[in-house]
Order: C-alpha cells, then sequence, then structure tokens
C-alpha cells in the first residue's frame, strides 16, 4: 500500500521548491551546482564571550536533497561548503533532514561576505 | 588620555612595529565589535581591559594596567594546518612583550601576560573562527 504521508510530503516539497525558492549556488571547492533554496530563519546574532563582540547573520536554506549533486555524485553537505545567494556568501556550519522522509535538507550557515570570483 | 588608554596607544604602537610570522593589522577600541564577514583578513584588537591601584611606597603608587590583545581570524579549514599558525601568533606576541618596557611608554613594564582563553573552541565550533586574548599587565609605578 503506498505511503499516503510520504507521497503528500513529496508533493508538499515540490510546491515548496517550485514556489517558495530562489536559485543558489552551492560551492564546494572548485565544484558547484545550482539549487532552488527556499530561504529559512534568517536572524542576527552576536557573541560578545571574548573581549570582541562577534557579529554575524544567521540563514538557514532549505534545499532537496537530490539537487546537491556535486561533480555529478549526490552529495551530503559539508561544513565549510558555501552557499552564494546573489552577491552575498554564506558558509556551512550545521546540516540536518528537515523532514521524515529524507527528502529535504536544512542548512543552518553563517554570512561570511561578499562573494570573492 | 587616561593612563590605560595611554598604555594601551603604546601597545598599538609596539606591535606596528613589530615583525610577526605573519602581518597583522592591529586597532585599539573601547567597544570591540567585528563582523564576522570582516574577519576573512587577520585582525588584532586591543582593549583597555582593568586597572588595579596599590601602594608602592609611602610616596609611589603602583598601577598594574592590563590591556586585552584578541587574535581573530576566519578559518578556511579546521586543520591544525591552519589554526597552529595562529596560535603560534599569539604567543608571539606575548613573548614580544615579556618584562618589556614599552618604548612610547617606558614608565610601564609588562609583568605578566595570560592567555584567556588561549583559543575559544566555541568559536571554533559555532563560528568557523580562531579567537585567542592575550592579557597583558603592565606595571607603572609614580
Amino acid at each position: 500500500m503506498a505511503d499516503l504521508l510520504a507521497q503528500g510530503a513529496a508533493w508538499l516539497e515540490q510546491q515548496r521548491t517550485k514556489h517558495l525558492a530562489t536559485t543558489v549556488t552551492y560551492v564546494r571547492g572548485n565544484q558547484s551546482v545550482e539549487v532552488a533554496a527556499t530561504i529559512g530563519r534568517t536572524k542576527v546574532e552576536a557573541d560578545d564571550g571574548h573581549v570582541v563582540r562577534v557579529e554575524f547573520t544567521d540563514r538557514d536554506f532549505l534545499i532537496l536533497a537530490v539537487d546537491l549533486v556535486l561533480n555529478g555524485q549526490p552529495s551530503e553537505p559539508e561544513r565549510g561548503d558555501l552557499i552564494r545567494e546573489g552577491p552575498r556568501e554564506f558558509e556551512v556550519l550545521d546540516w540536518r533532514y528537515s523532514d521524515p522522509y529524507r527528502q529535504t535538507l536544512r542548512l543552518t550557515t553563517k554570512h561570511v561576505g561578499a562573494t570573492e570570483t | 588620555m587616561p593612563l590605560i588608554t595611554q598604555v594601551a596607544e603604546a601597545v598599538v604602537a609596539a606591535l606596528n612595529a613589530a615583525t610577526f610570522s605573519q602581518p597583522i593589522t592591529v586597532a585599539r577600541s573601547y567597544l570591540p565589535r567585528v563582523e564576522l564577514a570582516d574577519l576573512k583578513m587577520l585582525k588584532v584588537t586591543v582593549v583597555p581591559s582593568s586597572v588595579t591601584v596599590a601602594a608602592a611606597s609611602r610616596s609611589q603608587t603602583q598601577r598594574d594596567v592590563a590591556i586585552d590583545v584578541a587574535v581573530q581570524k576566519k578559518l578556511g579549514q579546521e586543520q591544525n594546518l591552519s589554526l597552529d599558525p595562529l596560535l603560534a601568533l599569539a604567543e608571539e606576541i606575548a613573548e614580544h612583550f615579556r618584562v618589556k618596557r614599552l618604548d612610547s611608554f617606558p614608565g610601564a613594564l609588562c609583568v605578566k601576560t595570560e592567555f584567556k582563553p588561549i583559543y575559544a573552541p566555541e568559536h571554533i565550533e559555532q563560528l568557523r573562527t580562531f579567537t585567542s586574548v592575550l592579557t597583558l599587565t603592565f606595571r607603572v609605578i609614580e
């Protein structure tokens, strides 16, 4: 019997990707791929525990797991990977699947400056 | 100019005049704050920290002036190869001041250096950034 919940979740993810996403470039070293990403939580934070207050922007990106193909191979995110959204560059600090069917990745990133070309 | 600020300025001058294993940009700040994005370049920040006043003699006052020096850089990689040179730089800075009088404020003698912390593991974990804070204590007797 078909898993209706899984099918429903897959349909919802397709709709999210189709209607609630922007194109970003996922970069690892010399490899990159353009993926549709939904901008998740974004907030400005600060760490002032060590003399100098470090301010940063946290941003989550939601992308389809199947879209993350680097060098022709399906890949999982890694710390230090970059996401380029227009002129801005975000660094991947952490990631997890955001749904029980492992269709969508939630990438936790921090803004690290302008894109270097 | 307050004593602690004069000492902090002299520390900035001493750092700018010195040659370390890697070039540094030094700034003095009362309210040190930095955007994570600005830490792609190595940054050294000098911050006045504290002053302890005690009697040195019936006519002289001893002031121990603590100056924090923060060494920070965004990491390309979290491997020892990237971290070792930064920690070495922090140690070089500490060694540069050890038992030394400041050239532009000779009344201040460095009597203690402390790393607080030697590096911040949570900054590596959460920000992929190296942070080391060195506290230099200068004794001024007047």
